[in-house]
């Protein structure tokens, strides 16, 4: 571990500025503590935000959800309105993790959390991500567990956020709070592909700082679940993963909201899944043609093109567990 | 046994040393805090194969706290002594800091001391080494392998030739590591030419013999000490090159060191159990009796040491059949070397001949219980000697009925549940547990309480209780009135902690030591004019809780404690020992028969135990609370081994591209079942005193194909490859 200084920061505004003057913001540290340890950071200054008054779960107007960044994950899971407005969030958290972890780790956090690729992991490795221009030891190497959509020839890392995914489904916005005020980004324009800048992984500006994650509302009744389908059966990151929610009503799928997890590099949206099932009624079939469009531009590597089968499957399995939902 | 009362053995008892280990008290050997310590951390080369050009240590020498970087440059020649009698396999051991020459990825080329451990770490990342490096070969499927060890009875070719029924398969086996808990740490201190070494081991001899041979010291003057290791499963069977270098470092630096390997340091830094291409040809007749097989082993092994274990024995001695070939082929590879790892050997031959048992029972159309019961074997036909005993036909038996195994449809894919289709799957196992030469020595105290001391050690199958359950009743103490003590080299010596053998060995030497105090004690009293037992048979007298008294007349007799004071003794004192199984001739195997109940969701490549039922002849059982914990764990490991535990190395590179626990998946407690253990009634007294068989291997052999077989009955699917994972079943 490099040396480095350590501030805490008692409100946000004296947050925000030491992050503007460089300094790496640390809640629960579930994640960067791993990576100084391993040298693959080496901050400068941790500024210690975890005592900042971000710890809310708010419901708003209309039913949609605001969940503060330091919320941790497992306060996010049991928390009553979570459950009761959009429980695939729960599910979600709880399948993620280990409980230690999940008590420790923050939604801000979570969200922010870099990739378990093993070479990004290694600095003895090339990895653009780490060191931008060294090349990518994982394109060619052990990527069993890497991605197989929105890669690049410069990063083929994974995003392994489970929420995220529920988060990428429901299209929930980031609220950021930065030395130039607030604003909001869509999840979608939050994560970054890696295209050729994989060290950039989110569109955040220096000294901006999470503040919360909102949820916007869905028209109810809303049927959803997160499905996770991972080599072991607890405390394992996803092979493939699918969030799925279902508004139907008179028969007919009015809305629907799809994303898949551990098979890309952001939170993957599952977008053609959502427009083959919109205005169709719920068949066995429907599950099986809408989920046929969830590996569509895939780009399997030597040691994972079974991911392209299994997102597949897993999104059809998870279509039908939804659709069929009493 | 002794003619003892027995009443501590086989009595269902918690650890002697649950209370220190689950309040924190039990120290491990990182824990051990010397005045003046410093702290080591090894730099590990970062290339596959090849030579140091140059290393640059001015930065890390800079950096506060720092006191000296040490390499092949600076550092002292060592004499590197031969270590006969050692677990070194044969070859030439690594010699650190010696030379420039890169082996393996992750060798240590160099070590960082500084007074705090931050600094140590940080200044090992600011040391600079640069390599003239070559492409490592470390692909097993593509090296040139050593020449065969072989085996053969009859004519193999010609017996497969002509069976009606012929297999041919071939099965890959991934590289596990033993991942203990306690990472390998070593704290090393000279005082002049004396050095003391606290070092996680299970053998203190053979870490003590080592560090003599290397450093050129005599056997006294260095002393290893590990009272408890948290866990081993054969990581800490030898001395590993970090404990050299922490030695080499204390000298240098003249402080005494601290070396702590990193989690990742122990997936280079320790052995492993090599990976396997396994290729077995099977024939039978129709009615499934074999008359053939040829195994074509190949394993892995380093460049520099040729490690061999026991994948061979199985296939010669489990059944029944005239013709039998057998070629081993250890591959060398730029790697650092295996070691065994439980059930070593066994544990993966048996995944293939059982789960082929069972692809040659579903051919045949036979039950794989009746399959095995047709090929059971009257004697060990590779020795042509009788089985000491051999009671897996039994195992089959209480396995099936406590399993349910009548409700197994041989039909793959013939029960579901939802989306998850049920299979069951059994499978055969079988050890040869070792029975090694040991001493101990026993004395018992003028206060009633006795001392028992052995260099052996206690890697979790609880050797502290179980010792002490053995020497109480050989003394006729109660458990509290007796200490086992373990793990320092300056107690009487042992052989390993490992291959099953401690229970045998260590115990009947144990009971020899005891059973000469009882015996002394029982002497000086019926010679004792004062004592009620004058003139009584000595062989009539036993001891019960501390009272020695005429057997079946309890009132005639007296205490320890009063008939060495009476007699002005201080203590009663005997060193006994335990030399092997001498001239017994006859083949001595534990076994059992494993049950295993899985879900499959075959959709979605899911593999989930359900249950899984151990059946196990083992001879006499010590200590049944901790036989059971022994099986848990076994079956624990073997569901590893099924379906999650692959050391992946980069062949482009030679490193491990998993080295760490979040990516090195070993079970966690969702993964384990509802698992039962039986143990066999009963005793087997082929070369030891207390009628034991071992029994830390076997419960971990044959769990693999057990499972493997059960996904097989679920699914109609065979996977020849461990683990078996999601895209194999897809």
């Amino acid at each position: 571990m490099h040396p480095f200084s350590y501030t805490r920061a008692s409100d946000t505004r004296e947050a925000i500025n030491a992050g503007r003057r460089g300094g790496r913001y640390i809640a629960g540290g579930t994640t960067l503590v791993d990576l100084m340890r391993e040298t693959v950071e080496h901050p400068e200054t941790l500024v210690d935000i975890s005592r900042l008054p971000l710890r809310e779960v708010t419901a708003t107007e209309r039913g949609g959800l605001r969940i503060g960044a330091l919320v941790t994950m497992s306060e996010a899971a049991a928390h009553a309105k979570v459950r009761a407005l959009f429980p695939i969030v729960s599910e979600a958290l709880e399948l993620s993790a280990s409980a230690q972890l999940r008590n420790m780790a923050t939604i801000g956090g979570n969200v922010m959390q870099r990739t378990r690729c093993t070479y990004f992991r290694d600095v003895t490795t090339d990895c653009n991500k780490r060191e931008p221009g060294s090349g990518c030891a994982a394109l060619h190497g052990y990527n069993r567990t890497h991605a197989i959509l929105g890669t690049s020839n410069d990063c083929v890392a994974t995003h392994p956020s489970d929420v995220a995914v529920a988060f990428a489904a429901l299209e929930a916005r980031v609220l950021l709070q930065g030395p130039e005020g607030e604003r909001q980004l869509r999840f979608a324009d939050f994560l970054l592909r890696p295209g050729s800048t994989p060290n950039r992984e989110q569109a955040i500006r220096q000294g901006e700082l999470i503040t919360a994650v909102e949820i916007p509302a869905l028209p109810r009744p809303l049927k959803s679940g997160y499905l996770k389908v991972r080599d072991r059966q607890s405390y394992e990151f996803a092979l493939t993963s699918a969030a799925v929610a279902l508004h139907i009503r008179g028969g007919v799928i009015r809305e629907a909201k799809v994303a898949a997890g551990g098979v890309a590099t952001v939170p993957w949206k599952l977008s053609a899944v959502e427009q083959a099932l919109i205005g169709e009624r719920p068949s066995g079939r429907l599950w099986a043609e809408a989920a046929a469009r969830a590996a569509d531009g895939a780009r399997p590597l030597q040691y994972n093109r079974f991911k392209v089968e299994l997102l597949k499957r897993t999104v059809e399995r998870q279509l039908r567990i939804v659709g069929e939902m009493e | 046994m002794s003619p003892q009362p027995q009443a501590a053995v086989g009595a269902p008892l918690s650890r002697v040393d649950g209370v220190l280990k689950v309040t924190g008290k039990a120290e491990y050997a990182a824990e051990h805090d010397i005045d003046e310590v410093v702290h080591a951390v090894i730099v590990d080369a970062s290339i596959g194969r090849g030579r140091i050009t140059s290393i640059d240590s001015r930065a890390a020498e800079k950096h506060a706290g720092v006191v000296r970087v040490i390499h092949y440059g600076n550092a002292p020649k060592l004499p590197y002594r031969d270590n006969a009698g050692s677990n070194n396999p044969p070859g030439r051991r690594l010699r650190v800091f010696q030379d420039d020459k890169v082996l393996f990825h992750g060798q240590p080329v160099a070590v960082v001391v500084a007074t705090t451990l931050e600094a140590a770490q940080h200044g090992a990342s600011l040391v600079k080494v640069r390599y003239d490096a070559e492409k490592p070969s470390t692909d097993l499927t593509k090296a040139e392998p050593g020449e065969p060890t072989r085996y053969a009875r009859g004519d193999a070719e010609a017996g497969l030739r002509s069976s009606a029924i012929r297999l041919d398969l071939t099965y890959e086996l991934a590289r596990n590591h033993h991942n203990p808990m306690e990472p390998h740490a070593t704290v090393a201190r000279w005082d002049g030419n004396r050095l003391t070494v606290w070092d996680k081991t299970q053998w203190v001899m053979g870490t003590h013999d080592e560090i003599a041979a290397v450093f050129g010291l005599p056997a006294d003057a260095v002393r290893v000490i590990n009272p408890f290791v948290g866990g081993g499963f054969g990581s800490g069977l030898r001395c590993w090159p970090h404990t050299i270098v922490a030695a080499l470092a204390a000298r240098v630096t003249r402080r005494p060191v601290k070396l702590v390997l990193s989690r990742k340091q122990m997936y280079f830094g320790t052995g492993f159990r090599p990976s396997y291409e396994y290729r077995l040809r099977l024939g039978s007749d129709r009615r499934g009796r074999l008359n053939a097989a040829i195994h074509d082993i190949d394993a892995e092994t380093s460049s520099y040491e040729t490690f061999n274990e026991a994948v061979m024995p199985a296939g010669q001695m489990l059944y029944s059949m005239p013709n039998v070939r057998q070629a081993y082929r250890t591959v060398p590879l730029d790697v650092n070397t295996p070691i065994w790892m439980r059930g070593p050997g066994f544990a993966s031959a048996s995944f293939v001949i059982e789960s082929a048992m069972d692809e040659l029972a579903h051919e045949l159309g036979i039950d794989p219980i009746e399959l095995r019961r047709r090929n059971e074997p009257s004697e060990d036909e590779s020795t042509n000697e009788p089985f000491s005993t051999r009671r897996l036909s039994e195992c089959y038996t209480v396995g099936a009925r406590e399993f349910g195994w009548d409700r197994r449809n041989p039909k793959p894919r013939s029960t579901r549940d939802g989306d998850w289709l049920i299979g069951l799957g059994m499978a055969a196992g079988v050890y040869d547990p070792g029975r090694f030469p040991a001493q101990a020595r026993a004395r018992l105290d003028a206060d009633g309480t006795a001392v028992v001391e052995a260099a052996t050690s206690d890697m979790g199958p609880g050797t502290y209780t179980s010792q002490t359950q053995v020497a109480a009743d050989a003394l006729g103490l109660t458990m509290r009135t007796v200490t086992f003590r373990l793990g320092d080299s300056l107690y009487p010596p042992t052989s390993p902690h490992g291959g099953s053998a401690t229970m045998a060995s260590v115990g009947s030497a144990v009971v020899d030591a005891c059973d000469q105090v009882r015996q002394q004690a029982i002497k000086l009293a019926v010679e004792d004019r004062e004592s009620p037992l004058y003139g009584v048979n000595a062989d009539d007298v036993v001891v019960r809780n501390g009272r020695l008294h005429v057997q079946g007349s309890p009132a005639r007799g007296e205490t320890y404690k009063s008939l060495l004071a009476r007699n002005d003794r201080s203590h009663l004192e005997a060193k006994g020992s335990y030399n092997g199984p001498g001239s017994e001739r006859s083949a001595y195997f534990a076994y059992n028969a494993t049950f295993a109940e899985v879900a499959v969701d075959a959709n979605l490549g899911l593999v989930r135990v359900r249950r899984m039922l151990g059946v196990y002849d083992a001879g006499r059982i010590i200590s049944p609370k901790l036989a059971e914990s022994q099986a848990f764990g076994g079956i624990v490991g073997g569901i590893g081994t099924a379906l999650l535990e692959h050391t992946v190395t980069d062949h482009r590179d030679g490193r491990i591209a998993n080295p760490g626990l979040a990516d090195y998946l070993v079970p966690v407690n969702a993964d384990v079942p509802d698992i039962k253990a039986i143990y066999l009634d009963g005793e087997d007294n082929a070369g030891n005193l207390l009628g034991v068989k071992g029994l830390g291997e076997v419960v971990q052999v044959g769990v693999a194909a057990a499972i493997g077989n059960a996904v097989f009955n679920a699914t109609g699917r065979r996977v020849r490859q461990l683990p078996i994972t999601a895209e194999a079943l897809l």
